[in-house]
C-alpha cells in the first residue's frame, strides 16, 4: 500500500483500481471479459454502480426501461415527484433484478422482491445454494449502486457532496450534532475548512448509513450510538454503544470529486429482527463468515443503462 | 383530560370525515348516553355531548398545520414553483433522503417550537403524518 498523501483518505489501490475499472467497463469488448471475472471468483458477490447522470432518456425510452419492471415497480417510480428521482428509482430497481438474475440466474420474471416493514428490499426466492444471499441499493447525485453477498450482511451508501443551499457548511453539520459522537464532532471541526469539515461530516454519515442499511433497521435506529474509527480513512472500525464491533468492516470510496459510497459488511446476527426472519433457518459456518466479512473490497463495475438493460436477455 | 377533550371538540374535522349531524346522532344514540333519551332520536348539538363520548378523529391535523408543513418541505427539498405537495404526499417520493429528513424535522421543530424524538420520527411518511404529530407536540406542551 502506498503511503498516505494529504488527501489520501481512500485506499489507494482501490482508488486506481475504480479508475481503471470505469475505462474497461465502458469499451463493451471487455464485458465479457468482466462477467467471467466475475462470475468465477466471488459467486453472487457484487459491486455494481450506473452513472445515471449520463442517461438522458426521452420519455419513449424511459417508459421503454419502465416495461422491464413488475407493475407494481413502475407505479412506484411513477409517484416520485422530480424526474431525476423517478430515473434514480428505476435504475435502482433495475440494478437489483438485472443482478439477481445475473448473479443468481434465477428468470427475470421469477424474481420476486420484498420489503420488510422497514423498508429493506430482500428476495423472496429461496435459494438453496447461497440462503444468506442479500443486496443493497443507493443512490444520490449522479450514481445509483447495488452491492451483494452470499453469507455475510452487506449495506451500501452513496452520498453527494453538495454545498447547502440556504446555510453555511458549518450551520449545515451542526443540524446533525445528535446523530454524532463527541469524538466524531470533534474530528469533523479540526478537519480544517468548512468544505473540509462537510467532507469529513459526510464520511461519517455514508458510514453509518452503511451500517444501518446493512442490517435493515429504519431512520429509528440511532446513529449516535454508532462510532466510527480509522486512520486515514483506512482501517474503519466501529464501536456500537461504546463496545468494539469486531465482526464488522468498513470502506469508503471516492467515486468523484462530488460522491463518496461506502461499503459495510458484517454478520448475520446482528441484522434486524424483521429482517433475519427473511433469511431460512441456516446455520452459518462462523469460520466462512469471518473470511467473507474481511475479504478485501475491489473496485466497483460500472454499467451503463443500456447495458444493463442488455444483461437482462 | 379536559385539555385534550377540548381540543379534539374545537377540532374541526377533515372534509373528508365531516358527518352531516343525523349521522352523529345515530352514532351517539348507539352508545346510550346518559343525557340522552334513548328512546328518542333527537339531534343533540355537539356542546351537549358529554364527556364519555369519544369521536375517534384520530387527531388530524388542521390545514393550517399541514400547510405550514408543505410550505416547510418545499422549501428544504427546493422543489419547483408549482409542485403539488399535499398532506398525502410522502416525502421520500419528493425526493427527501435521509438528511434532508432530518432538516426537514428540524424546520418543524423550530417552526412550530416543540422537539420531536427519533422514535417519533421515524413513524413520518407523510405531510399529513408530520401535521398530525406536531399538533399532538403543541398540545402536550400546552397541557
Amino acid at each position: 500500500m502506498s503511503s498516505s498523501s494529504s488527501s489520501s483518505w481512500r485506499p489507494a489501490v482501490a482508488a486506481e483500481v475504480i479508475l481503471s475499472c470505469k475505462a474497461n467497463a465502458l469499451r463493451s469488448e471487455t464485458r465479457g471479459m468482466l462477467e467471467e471475472k466475475e462470475k468465477t471468483s466471488s459467486g453472487p458477490r457484487r459491486r455494481w454502480l450506473v452513472d445515471v447522470a449520463q442517461w438522458r432518456p426521452s420519455p419513449a425510452q424511459f417508459q421503454a426501461a419502465a416495461t422491464l419492471l413488475p407493475p407494481h415497480d413502475r407505479r412506484a417510480i411513477a409517484r416520485f415527484v422530480r424526474e431525476d428521482d423517478r430515473k434514480r428509482a428505476l435504475v435502482s430497481r433495475l440494478l437489483q433484478y438485472s443482478l439477481i438474475h445475473h448473479a443468481l440466474g434465477i428468470p427475470l420474471h421469477q424474481i420476486r422482491i420484498n420489503r420488510t416493514l422497514e423498508g429493506k428490499p430482500y428476495l423472496q426466492n429461496k435459494n438453496a445454494s447461497f440462503p444468506s444471499f442479500n443486496f443493497n441499493t443507493s443512490h444520490q447525485g449522479d450514481y445509483v449502486g447495488i452491492a451483494s453477498e452470499p453469507m455475510c450482511l452487506v449495506g451500501l451508501d452513496i452520498v453527494c457532496i453538495s454545498n447547502p443551499q440556504r446555510e453555511t457548511a458549518l450551520e449545515f453539520i451542526s443540524s446533525f450534532t445528535s446523530y454524532l459522537t463527541d469524538h466524531e464532532w470533534n474530528c469533523i471541526v479540526s478537519s480544517g475548512t468548512p468544505d473540509e469539515m462537510l467532507n469529513e461530516f459526510c464520511r461519517y454519515w455514508c458510514l453509518k448509513e452503511a451500517f444501518v442499511k446493512a442490517i435493515g433497521a429504519g431512520v429509528g435506529f440511532g446513529l449516535q450510538r454508532l462510532e466510527f474509527h480509522h486512520v486515514n480513512w483506512t482501517n474503519i472500525s466501529l464501536c456500537i454503544d461504546g463496545e468494539e464491533a469486531r465482526k464488522w468492516r468498513f470502506w469508503l470510496f471516492k467515486l468523484d470529486a462530488m460522491h463518496l459510497a461506502s461499503i459495510a459488511k458484517g454478520h448475520r446476527e446482528d441484522a434486524t429482527d424483521s429482517f433475519k426472519r427473511t433469511f431460512p433457518d441456516v446455520v452459518v459456518q462462523e469460520e466462512e463468515l469471518n473470511t467473507a466479512v474481511e475479504i478485501p473490497e475491489e473496485a466497483f463495475t460500472f454499467w451503463s443503462v443500456e447495458q444493463l438493460i442488455q444483461l437482462q436477455d | 383530560m379536559a385539555h385534550s377533550l377540548a381540543a379534539a371538540v374545537s377540532f374541526s374535522p377533515p372534509a373528508a370525515r365531516r358527518r352531516p349531524p343525523s349521522q352523529v346522532t345515530n352514532a351517539i344514540s348507539s352508545r346510550g348516553l346518559v343525557s340522552f333519551n334513548s328512546q328518542r332520536m333527537s339531534f343533540v348539538s355537539i356542546r351537549s355531548r358529554p364527556s364519555q363520548l369519544r369521536f375517534k378523529i384520530c387527531c388530524s391535523a388542521k390545514k393550517e398545520t399541514v400547510d405550514k408543513v408543505c410550505k416547510i418541505v418545499k422549501t428544504q427539498l427546493a422543489l419547483p414553483d408549482g409542485t403539488t405537495v399535499t398532506g398525502e404526499s410522502k416525502f421520500s417520493e419528493l425526493g427527501a433522503d435521509s438528511l434532508d429528513t432530518v432538516e426537514i424535522v428540524m424546520g418543524l421543530e423550530e417552526e412550530f417550537n416543540i422537539t420531536v424524538d427519533e422514535t417519533s420520527a421515524q413513524d413520518i411518511a407523510t405531510v399529513q403524518d408530520a401535521a398530525n404529530l406536531i399538533e399532538k407536540l403543541v398540545l402536550e406542551k400546552a397541557a
